[in-house]
């Protein structure tokens, strides 16, 4: 499972970096421009979004606390809120400028997904304040013939402490 | 904008007006680092902190570091199974002793010259200790990792004070004791703290803070969105039969009937099915365990509990502790664990965790709100600084105080449990004479309630 090469082959088929980096990419673009529903149709129905407590080793969502542990009704409700002008921590939004990169392809046990993980450097206008977060993505991917879409998407902070603002109201 | 470097402390820091029923503090309260330093001296230096939960350090050998008044500390379990803590700096030359966060040791050994420490805080080796040989065994004595000067532990909550002259624990508690230990009876196995930590940093004075989970008025403006979603998993929040008790000693307590859920005690729909029966059964357990009446007090009722002045229980769908570190007057250092029953099952675990960080923690659907609220407050603060004009520069708190003339308990969606707090911060600070007072105070205002 965790192999790491430009192309590996899942659901069926060979699947290049430059498309899971396109995929990442595209992805940074939609949540750049708050483009919530786009955002939404990149996950598969049922998909997860887990941001980790910046101590996290590995366990579970459910063994240990954790900053976002979003199933599939709550990434729903979270992206309906965000896009609520009473969504007070993001109104006016945030201005956020990604940049994801080390994007590496892992095979997994299951001959349907593709682990993936990457960089990620955010910056974050908001207040009068730029703040920097910084980490790697940990991502599950479903393939098949049309694309890629998530069935968990993971952002596992590098900070020791979160201290650029505690709101972490915009999407890691 | 800081206050002009050298100001003295305005010599009104709190106005109450019986006659006018206002209730006004000082928004220099908040921004002066003057205050903070105050605070740090008579407050985090004088009174019980709250340092961590018992089962962080459950093995013998466990440590963790942690900061309590800007304090570095250690806080571990010594290989007898005592529970300590330690200030982290070495004897020798003041080194921070231990620098990982966690861990197990039966050995703290400081880099710089080496000596080492057992965690009983025993001198266990010093280099070259024969250049030391005129000074004899006193020397080593004197030479033992320091400890707190207090240590107390109530219910698993470890509370530690820098100050040797604190009453005892539970008298400092007071009535917030008894709410402790309805935590601990929520589950015959106990309850133990997670792993994975909520540490942020948010731009807001620590006051602040406490104010936000003492507030029930902002409930449905600022959680417009977190309603919503309730709303539309099968429950409607109510404002009904929720009251803010003052327990003293600047503790206080918001009690949250039609607040939701809780989990394995009280069931919601958007619990599901399989929580139904689970709540049941464990309910019909608690009935047994602690009798109807205290079973009631312990299920049915969630809790926002504050501890004077650093810690912030949520009891509510679960169980999240707050630790407060004041690190500016416009800073504050959070960290907020999950306490959880031991031995939970799996999807009862599952479930919990899901509820809980959907609304608590800078990543849920409600706290972001809440921390953009106060961090809100503490930019526009700045706004009246120095105003010339009497009045301008201060916060009102009046909401309720009629209910407080006439002996009614103070509703949760009143400021009630705001006023008790700035009224025992003013004396913890040492700054009585700043609350300019008018009129009579009535006579007894409604504090603390027998549960027992
Ligand atoms: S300062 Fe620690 S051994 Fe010298
Ligand atoms: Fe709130």
């Amino acid at each position: 499972m965790t192999r790491s090469t430009g192309t590996v082959k899942a659901g069926g088929r060979e699947v290049t970096r430059a498309e899971v980096e396109d995929f990442l990419y595209e992805e940074a673009d939609i949540l750049d421009a708050w483009r919530y529903d786009d955002w939404l149709a990149l996950f598969e129905p049922g998909a997860r979004f887990e941001v980790p407590a910046t101590d996290w080793k590995g366990e579970s969502a459910f063994a240990s606390g954790s900053f976002v542990t979003d199933d599939w009704d709550l990434l729903r409700a979270r992206v309906k809120r965000l896009k609520s002008r009473k969504a007070h921590a993001e109104n006016p939004p945030s201005r956020t400028h990604r940049m994801v990169t080390n994007v590496r392809l892992h095979e997994h046990d299951d001959p349907a997904l593709l682990r993936v993980t990457a960089a990620f450097l955010i910056h974050r206008a908001r207040d009068g304040e730029f703040d920097p977060y910084a980490g790697r993505y940990d991502h599950l991917l479903v393939v098949d013939g049309e694309g890629l879409r998530f069935r968990l998407r993971r952002a596992v902070l590098g900070h020791e402490l979160l201290r650029p603002g505690g709101r972490l109201s915009f999407i890691l | 904008m800081p206050e002009p470097q050298g100001a003295s402390l305005p010599d009104r820091l709190i106005v109450e007006d019986w006659d006018g029923l206002t209730f006004r503090v000082n928004r220099f309260a908040y921004r002066s680092e003057e205050i903070f330093e105050r605070e740090r001296a008579h407050i985090w230096a004088r009174t019980w902190l709250y340092l961590g939960h018992e089962t962080e350090v459950a093995e013998p050998n466990a440590f963790r570091t942690r900061v309590l008044g800007g304090r570095p500390l250690i806080f571990c379990r010594d290989s007898d199974g005592t529970v300590r803590a330690f200030l982290n700096a070495c004897p020798h030359r003041g080194t921070v002793l231990c620098r990982e966060n966690e861990g197990s040791t039966k050995l703290f050994q400081c880099f710089y010259h080496a000596w080492t420490f057992r965690n009983n805080g025993d001198v266990a080796a010093i280099p070259g200790k024969d250049a030391y040989e005129a000074a004899g065994e006193g020397f080593l004595d004197s030479m033992r990792l320091r400890s707190v000067p207090r240590l107390e532990i109530h219910e698993g909550f470890v509370f530690v004070a820098f100050d040797p002259d604190v009453p005892p624990l539970l008298e400092y508690l007071g009535d917030a004791a008894d709410y402790m230990t309805m935590i601990r009876e929520q589950h015959a196995a106990g309850m133990e703290v997670l792993p994975g930590t909520q540490l942020y940093s948010v731009r807001g004075n620590w006051k602040l803070a406490v104010e936000n989970a003492m507030d029930g008025y902002h409930f449905s403006p600022t959680h417009n969105t977190f309603v919503g979603y309730l709303r539309e998993t099968g429950f409607a929040v109510t404002d009904d039969d929720q009251y803010a008790y003052n327990l003293g000693n600047g503790h206080s307590l918001l009690v949250l009937t039609g607040h939701g859920g809780r989990i394995s005690m009280l069931w919601e729909p958007r619990f599901g099915e399989d929580e139904k029966r689970r709540t049941e059964a464990h309910r019909a357990e608690m009935d047994e365990r602690l009798g109807p009446e205290r079973a009631r007090y312990v299920a049915d009722e969630s809790h926002i509990l504050f501890v004077f002045p650093n810690l912030l229980l949520f009891d509510l769908e679960g169980l999240s502790i707050r630790q407060l570190e004041p690190a500016a007057a416009g800073r504050t250092d959070v960290r907020a664990w999950q306490l959880a029953p031991r031995g939970e099952d799996e999807d009862t675990r599952a479930l919990r965790m899901k509820t809980m960080v959907s609304f608590v923690g800078p990543g849920g659907l409600a706290t972001p709100d809440d921390i953009e609220a106060y961090e809100a407050v503490q930019r526009g603060i700045e706004a009246t600084a120095g105003d010339p004009r009497p009045g301008m520069d201060f916060s009102d708190m009046s909401r309720g105080m009629v209910d407080e003339v006439k002996g009614v308990q103070g509703r949760s969606i009143d400021e009630g449990a705001m006023r008790g707090f700035w009224r025992h911060w003013i004396k913890a600070i040492g700054a009585e004479d700043a609350l300019a007072a008018t009129g009579p105070r009535p006579a007894a205002f409604l504090e603390g309630r027998n549960v027992r």
